[in-house]
């Protein structure tokens, strides 16, 4: 899937367009509040899902080489977690779905496209 | 009114260390305008504008009786006696510095006392200069500006080479200070990346790297996280100034954490971080003593061109 289904299955809010926003092929979805759990996810190609919104979230995001990031439950980034998400050239995306329907919408995107 | 920061609680020590390392004859101005007890004071009002300074001591021979202040002067043309004799106006009850007191001495007078300037003798009571506090403002910007500049060459001494021609760097990661924690971790793996290597080699090492970075920030009193490059492996090393590990086997079992809410509000702190070092890690090895710190060690192999001892990923 690209960023252009996730956005328009989950009504998305850009706040940063990373590098390769246009390009960008992700293939799996990492979900987790807890980054410690997300530097043990072990895939490529995916994108972050969390309702974390801090500067840790794009480090942590950065560290495993996370595509981008999206927030759930309506949740607009800090203003430290965008400007590193600038300087890092991630995308960073949120909707205001909570965190299951965000998945569910993101699965079956996954089978579809 | 703001507490200095010397011989307080928050001071720094380098600062508490150069104000008391520093004298105040390093500060001084030792060529001293001076008038005799005899001038008048128009003289000295003359003596002031031309060598631009706001304050002349008047001198006895060797000895200093007195100083004559802008205030002096202005009160003198006021009150119609510019042209009286210094002796008759000056300021007698000097607060005088002595040349080998330390830097806090003249800093505390200045807190101490309004006045501008204050004249510094020897040890033979001869005035020998004058303070006023840009002269402590100059002198302590110079001096922590090497300060400075040596700390910085040594927290972040940049790329060294070791022996073997490979690349040393090394990062100070301070205690709590969770807006630049990772920014390290950031860096090596960017290095790395200049490097070449492969990226899910990358990811295993900046994986380790960040981990070990939050526990400094989150779990020490602050230290250092460093980079040693070689042509068969990379060595992360994570070192702290304290508080140490009661029980490093305990603190190496996965779920087990010291964590507060607060680190835990942040993402961390689910007692993952050193198991999941080990996990990335070819060797893995931790030292540490109760009240004074931690030395945690561990190394990624780099395949070579003719084996493939690569670890997995999971």
């Amino acid at each position: 899937m690209t960023y252009q289904h996730i956005i328009e299955s989950l009504d998305c809010s850009i706040f940063h367009e990373g590098d390769e926003f246009a390009e960008s092929e992700i293939r799996d979805v990492v979900t987790s509040d807890l980054m410690s759990d997300v530097l043990l996810a072990d895939t490529e190609d995916f994108i972050l899902v969390t309702s974390l919104s801090s500067d840790q979230v794009i480090r942590t995001a950065d560290i495993v080489s996370a595509r981008g990031v999206l927030l759930v439950n309506g949740k607009k980034p800090q203003a430290g977690m965008l400007k590193l998400a600038k300087d890092h050239g991630l995308t960073l995306l949120g909707t205001s779905s909570r965190t299951f329907p965000a998945c569910v919408a993101l699965a079956r995107l996954l089978e579809q496209c | 009114m703001t507490t200095l920061p010397f011989d307080t609680l928050d001071s720094s020590l380098t600062l508490v260390e150069l104000i008391y390392r520093l004298k105040i004859k390093d500060a001084m101005v030792r060529n001293v305008h001076t008038a005799g007890r005899t001038d008048s004071l128009r003289t000295i009002q003359k003596l002031m504008k031309e060598s631009s300074v706001t304050g002349i001591p008047v001198k006895d021979g060797k000895r200093l009786i007195g100083l004559v202040s802008v205030d002096d002067i202005m009160s003198a043309l006021d009150g119609n006696y510019i042209e009286d004799k210094a002796e008759d106006h000056m300021s007698r009850n000097l607060i005088v510095l002595e040349d080998d007191m330390p830097l806090s001495f003249a800093i505390s007078y200045f807190e101490k006392y309004r006045y501008g300037r204050f004249p510094v003798l020897n040890k033979d009571k001869e005035l020998v200069g004058i303070i006023s506090s840009r002269d402590i403002i100059v002198s302590l910007l110079l001096e922590i500006n090497k300060e400075v500049e040596r700390l910085e060459r040594e927290n972040d001494s940049g790329s060294q080479q070791t022996e073997s021609g490979h690349m040393v760097r090394r990062f100070m990661v301070k205690q709590l200070d969770f807006e630049k924690a990772g920014k390290a971790s950031t860096e090596i793996k960017k290095l790395l990346k200049a490097k070449g290597i492969d990226t899910r080699l990358i990811r295993r090492i900046a994986v380790a790297a960040y981990e070990l970075e939050m526990n400094l920030v989150v779990h020490t009193h602050g230290g250092s996280l460093s980079i040693t490059l070689e042509p068969d492996h990379v060595e992360i090393r994570a070192q702290d100034r304290g508080p140490g590990i009661e029980d490093v086997e305990l603190a190496q079992t996965e779920g087990y954490s010291t964590a507060n809410e607060w680190i835990r509000s942040l993402g961390f702190g689910a007692g993952m971080g050193l198991p999941n070092v080990k996990r990335v890690s070819d060797q893995f090895s931790i030292q540490s003593k109760p009240g004074e710190g931690s030395l945690v060690v561990c190394t990624i192999n780099l395949p070579q061109e003719d084996s493939h001892d690569d670890k997995p990923d999971d």
